[in-house]
């Protein structure tokens, strides 16, 4: 995020797409609620009539994977109304022309069609959000999770730039992070391309810093990414895994080729706090500990950073991911030896910028800081872009509607999107063995408006088929106007009903981030 | 008059070390985070006592532990045969229990002890020795002025603890606590009558200290009369994130629900644990109907509860007015905006 989350509640409009934020992110939707009874306005951009959907001002009910469209759309309404920043479009930003060109060819009435969305209420949208002085956009898996997902964050930040309403306080694009630690992993190199702190791992000058303090060759190349590695693509088939507190056979899109991948290695290694469905699979299970048998810093939402605290010692033989990471290091060859979390932290910070003042003892007596924070004296940054963007000046990129990469058709007329839901976490490694979570909610449901079901002569409650081109499952029927005509949704919590091996596995290209969000399907009465 | 007694506090700790004795000590203890939690005292040098800030938690869990096994079973060829575990429950003296947490303890006793006796709640409740401090510094969110259960008892406790300064002040309100006194006498003096004076002062002081002027009243009487708009419901519900976290906190929300849980092909428990009823799922039937609406009544079952069907049955709220939902609720819906939001309506 850009944003610290307690910002959200001195907006003045928020602007809130492809987020649940009441189930998924309940503590952000307290913000929003809050800034709403102080008078802010709500606007919703979601294919879903989710519960904050309907409490909002106005509700822009795309059709899945139309965001691009629809902010073309709003971006024109406000070049038409004058109510760019112009000041700000001149000072700090560069590419507006191609930007501006492409809007001004924009056929309105192609918008609406591709969108779903009345006219008049994207623009009445577009004017709230351009009036404001303290505008926010909150996004979430729901713009990310297409395979144009990149571009339609480009597009939100668009629309943020053309208006000025970043590099200020309660104005920035903020993108709302699943995990506690998510932000976490990212800032410590769990990607393919870069070291800690975001330094590129093509860049000689960080590879010689790593190389110097780890006393190793690094490669100059960028790993793979998730997909790569469980569908194929890169160089050759991946012979060895060792995978960390996740279950990637749930998670990942199409499962049956993603068990096929687990299957071919020559050797599974999986580190978790529950036998996992991909944990089945391993060669060698290694049990890790959880986060109250942990110390050491989890990183949110809004880049903060706090501590965590051991309240028990590691039950049983489980040992920490780093006890893991260490003593799987030390048999391999390379030595590593640390006294305690704290002194990974000193390393953490000598050789990441961002997080160079940031030590345990700081962290101790407070709520944590926010990166970056350079140095011991840096007391941490609420929000980002002040002055200047990380990049210099902000870049507009004009970028069109693309159709999904699966469009619905005869055979399968349905447009099944998926999701979480408040009780489940994930794919339920966790949150499946809570009896107390059970009880709420122990079984998948499928949302299907009350026309298709009346089509389909489905009774709510009934068991169904839900199948695509790539497989089928069977699940609970639920009729809700959540979700308009011609719509589906479910979510990927359980394993009985495991809905990426209906998924496409087709990416984005610049994120890799598959598209959970679209497919064709149908759903045919059990006989 | 009841006798009330001078304990000096150089005379505390050497005190509760000759109870400790013969007595398990739980008390409000300051842990290595900082935080104040009723915890049981093992070795008094050991540990900060914190009679000033209010614990986190109530002592509800020492009572009505958050999870308990009712009984265990086993499969064999007669049937089933099962088993009732003898949880020990030591003698325990409760020292430094809050006004409020006291209160409460006499409500959850109505609850397990009232016509149908709870058997593992009567065994710890019977051992249970209560001392109270009475409350001379009101926390931020507390009111139980408001709701009759502090700052300072007129019964309930087996002693009373009125911090005067150098000393405390100590009141025996039944034979248990007076035990205690008589069996190391030479700690504790007879009180003067400027000691009783000051006390009642503190008391009327405390009284004005409260942040939050709260009107039960008003409350309970727009409950009792049906006068609360379905509006106010809904708005609660939608910004009530499902946590249960006032109910688990609460010291007088005594809802549980009853789990199986099997251990073995032929063995297994069964569980009682705390539950909430803001939760869906506590009151969904097996067919998937639910009678309460969660989307709309949310949180109207536990103030109702509390504001109004305890009134009803007992002559008085269940909310002892500690304050502790106020600072937990995620979304803002604490039975105190609540009671704010009726008493407002009826303002010009
Ligand atoms: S309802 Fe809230 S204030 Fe009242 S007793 Fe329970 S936790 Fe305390
Ligand atoms: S603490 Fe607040 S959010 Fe949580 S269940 Fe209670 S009322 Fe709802």
């Amino acid at each position: 995020m850009t944003n610290s989350i307690n910002e959200i509640e001195n907006s003045e409009v928020l602007l809130v797409a492809g987020s649940n934020t009441t189930e998924a992110h309940p503590q952000v939707a307290r913000r929003i609620y809050d800034a709403v009874d102080r008078g802010a306005k709500l606007i919703v951009i979601d294919p879903r009539r989710t519960k904050l959907a309907s409490r909002a001002h106005i509700h822009l009910d795309i059709r899945p994977g139309t965001d691009i469209a629809l902010l073309n759309g709003m971006m024109r309404a406000i070049l038409d109304d004058n109510l760019a920043d112009d000041l700000f479009v001149e000072m700090r930003t560069e590419n507006f022309y191609a930007l501006r060109d492409m809007l001004y060819r924009l056929d309105l009435a192609e918008v609406a069609a591709v969108t779903g969305v009345d006219q008049r209420l994207w623009q009445q949208a577009a004017r709230l959000y351009a009036r404001a002085r303290k505008s926010v956009i909150c996004y979430c898996l729901g713009v990310t999770q297409h395979i144009c997902g990149t571009n339609n964050v480009q597009a939100y930040a668009n629309l943020a730039m053309l208006t000025g309403k970043v590099e200020k306080e309660h104005c920035g694009v903020d993108p709302l992070r699943g995990q506690n630690n998510v932000q976490g992993a990212c800032d410590m190199g769990a990607l393919p391309g870069v070291f800690p702190g975001y330094q590129p791992v093509s860049d000689p000058k960080a590879r010689a810093k790593f190389e110097q303090a780890w006393g190793v060759r690094l490669p100059a190349k960028p790993g793979r990414t998730l997909l790569d590695m469980t569908h194929g693509g890169g160089n050759g088939p991946v012979r060895g895994m060792f995978i960390v507190g996740e279950n990637p056979l749930l998670s990942d899109p199409t499962m049956d080729k993603v068990r096929e991948t687990m299957e071919n290695l020559d050797i599974l290694v999986v580190a978790d706090i529950f036998l996992s469905e991909t944990a089945q699979l391993a060669d060698v299970v290694l049990p890790a500990a959880s986060f109250a048998e942990k110390t050491g810093t989890f990183t949110n939402s809004e880049r903060r950073v706090q501590m965590v605290r051991a309240a028990i010692p590691p039950l049983a033989e489980s040992r920490t991911d780093a006890e893991i990471v260490i003593a799987l290091a030390n048999r391999l060859g390379y030595s590593m030896h640390y006294q305690s979390t704290a002194e990974i932290m000193e390393e953490i910070a000598l050789l990441t910028p961002i997080y160079g003042g940031i030590y345990h003892d700081r962290l101790e007596e407070s709520w944590g800081l926010q990166w970056p924070c350079f140095d011991r004296a840096h007391p941490g940054t609420p929000f980002l872009h002040k002055y200047m963007f990380t990049r210099g000046k902000g870049h507009f990129v004009p970028a069109d509607h693309q159709r999904p990469a699966e469009s619905v058709d005869e055979d399968y007329p349905l447009l099944l999107m998926t999701g979480r839901i408040y009780h489940h976490y994930h794919t339920g490694t966790m949150t499946r063995k809570s009896a107390a979570l059970n009880r709420e909610c122990n079984e998948a449901v499928l949302e299907i408006n009350p026309a298709d079901a009346r089509a389909l002569a489905v009774r709510n409650g009934e068991r169904v088929r839900l199948a695509s081109r790539r497989g089928a499952i069977e699940l609970k029927a639920g009729i809700t106007e959540r979700v308009a005509p011609g719509m589906l949704y479910t979510t990927f919590h359980f394993a009985e009903a495991p809905i990426n091996r209906l998924t496409v596995a087709d990416r984005d290209p610049g994120s890799q981030c598959p598209e959970y969000k679209v497919c064709a399907a149908k759903v045919e009465k059990l006989t | 008059m009841e006798t009330r007694y001078i304990l000096k506090k150089d005379h505390l700790a050497p005190w509760l070390r000759r109870v400790a004795k013969s007595h398990r000590v739980v008390a409000p203890v300051k842990n290595r985070h900082g935080d104040t939690l009723y915890a049981e005292i093992d070795g008094l040098d050991k540990v900060e006592l914190d009679l000033a800030g209010q614990p986190q938690a109530s002592a509800k869990s020492f009572f009505l532990p958050q999870q308990e096994v009712l009984f265990t079973y086993r499969t064999g060829k007669g049937g089933y045969e099962f088993h009732e575990p003898a949880t020990p429950a030591p003698a325990t003296v409760y020292f430094g229990l809050r006004s409020c947490d006291l209160s409460a303890i006499l409500y959850t006793d109505v609850v397990f002890m009232g016509r149908h006796k709870d058997p593992g709640y009567r065994r710890r409740r019977e051992g249970a020795i209560l001392i109270s401090i009475a409350c001379h510094q009101p926390h931020p969110n507390c009111f139980c002025h408001a709701t009759k259960s502090g700052p300072f008892l007129e019964f309930g406790y087996d002693l009373q603890f009125t911090d005067l300064g150098t000393r405390f002040l100590v009141e025996a309100g039944r034979s248990r606590g007076e035990t205690l006194i008589s069996q190391w006498r030479p700690f504790f003096s007879e009180a003067a009558e400027e000691d009783v004076k000051l006390q009642y002062q503190l008391a009327l002081e405390a009284n004005g200290l409260f942040r939050r002027n709260v009107d039960v009243g008003c409350a309970v009487r727009k409950l009792a009369e049906g006068e609360v708009a379905e509006g106010i419901w809904r708005e609660l519900a939608d910004r009530c994130q499902d946590c249960g976290g006032c109910a688990y906190l609460c010291p007088t929300c005594t809802c549980f629900t009853i789990r199986d849980e099997k251990l073995g092909p032929e063995h297994g428990e069964r569980l009682r644990c705390w539950d909430a009823c803001t939760l869906e799922g506590f009151s969904r039937m097996a067919g998937g109907h639910n009678p309460v609406a969660r989307e709309q009544h949310a949180l109207k079952r536990r103030f109702q509860h509390k504001l109004r069907d305890d009134v009803h049955k007992h002559g008085r709220p269940s909310c002892v007015g500690c304050g502790r939902c106020v600072g937990i609720c995620f979304g803002g819906v604490d039975i105190v905006g609540f009671i704010d939001r009726l008493s407002e309506e009826d303002l010009p």
